[in-house]
């Protein structure tokens, strides 16, 4: 039997989906793996885009090209990671909002993504113009260091949650 | 099939492996890693981040294959992608032979994890296979992807999906 829950995040946690998946031996593990499949997907998909706007690689290419072949696969992992991370999350709610290497993932996650929304609100609409050029303009660049700064701080997070989840009280 | 596995790494104390993990476990670099707290959660980075290379080479590789995308050449993707593909690869090898000495024993005398070693081995060699292959379809000047392709590419996709299953399985396999 679960304790009665005293606030919010217990209230998720022993819930019938969290008891569900925190007692079965194989859930976690394999909502884990689902987890990491989507989470390489989506890194290895914004870093194409990301490495091309500082201007490391794809230079002969067009960057609103490769944003448009890639931006389904990005989405479609980010989606995955999403429900899996919140199954994930379920099972275990009240220790992964003690911790601040999972607040720091889900604050990193949020800035990733205003990132994304800037860029996509300024500098984007022009891309026509200045993806022809040799140099991208400081703000694409900077986008593009940012995301690559922001998603490697999200995978440390990640893993920091794995070393140090039950540690804090 | 949880039975077996665990028998075949109790298997694997009795054999000359178990002193080679257990003097691997007491060398300098070892310790110098489980002395220090962050070692090994980098190394996971470093190998999680070199994994999304690899995964991301191969999918931009399909991509062209199966005709989803057609601002380049099948040969320059190849090309591009394949550079991408090795370099992954080799850090995903460094990392996880430096990870290798943070949990010596546990990994080298668990059966999930030679299941892994094999799988990692013929993914590199279907690798090297599909990237020759693409190389020599556009040598001979066509741009459109065979079915033997298609079929490794997805294969290809599949296997190291399976890896990375296998990656997550040693955690949790009892050894």
């Amino acid at each position: 039997m679960y304790p009665e829950p005293t606030n919010l995040w217990e209230r998720i946690e022993y819930s019938s989906l969290g008891t569900t998946i925190a007692e079965s031996t194989w859930m976690f593990p394999l909502l884990e793996v689902f987890h990491v499949i989507a989470l390489v997907t989506v890194i290895g998909t914004i870093a194409i885009v990301d490495l091309r706007l500082i201007g490391v690689a794809s230079k002969g290419h067009r960057v609103s090209l490769l944003a448009k072949d890639l931006l389904p696969w990005t989405w479609g992992a980010f989606a995955l990671a999403a429900l899996t991370g919140g199954l994930l999350f379920v099972s275990k709610a009240s220790s992964y909002m003690i911790n601040p290497w999972f607040l720091g993932k889900m604050a990193l996650l949020a800035l990733a993504g205003l990132n994304m929304m800037y860029l996509h609100m300024t500098t984007w609409r022009t891309v026509e113009h200045w993806e022809v050029d040799p140099s991208f303009p400081t703000a694409a660049k900077v986008a593009g260091w940012l995301s690559l700064i922001f998603w490697v701080g999200v995978v440390f997070c990640g893993r920091a949650i794995g070393f140090t989840l039950g540690i804090y009280y | 099939m949880g039975d077996l596995l665990f028998e075949l790494s109790q298997w694997l104390y009795t054999t000359p492996l178990n002193d080679f993990a257990q003097s691997m476990s007491e060398s300098a670099f070892s310790m110098w890693l489980v002395e220090r707290f962050w070692a090994i959660p980098i190394l996971q980075v470093v190998h999680i981040l070199a994994i999304a290379g690899t995964l991301a080479a191969i999918l931009m590789m399909n991509l062209r294959v199966f005709g989803k995308v057609g601002h380049a050449t099948l040969g320059e993707t190849a090309q591009r992608y394949t550079k991408v593909l090795w370099w992954s690869l080799v850090f995903v090898i460094i990392s996880g032979v430096l990870m290798l000495f943070g949990d010596t024993v546990r990994n080298l005398l668990n059966s999930v994890f030679w299941i892994k070693m094999v799988l990692v081995v013929v993914g590199i060699l279907t690798a090297i296979s599909y990237t020759r292959g693409l190389a020599r379809q556009s040598a001979s000047g066509l741009d459109v992807a065979g079915s033997g392709a298609k079929a490794g590419g997805i294969f290809l996709i599949i296997l190291w999906c399976v890896i990375i299953l296998a990656g997550r399985w040693i955690a949790y396999a009892p050894s």
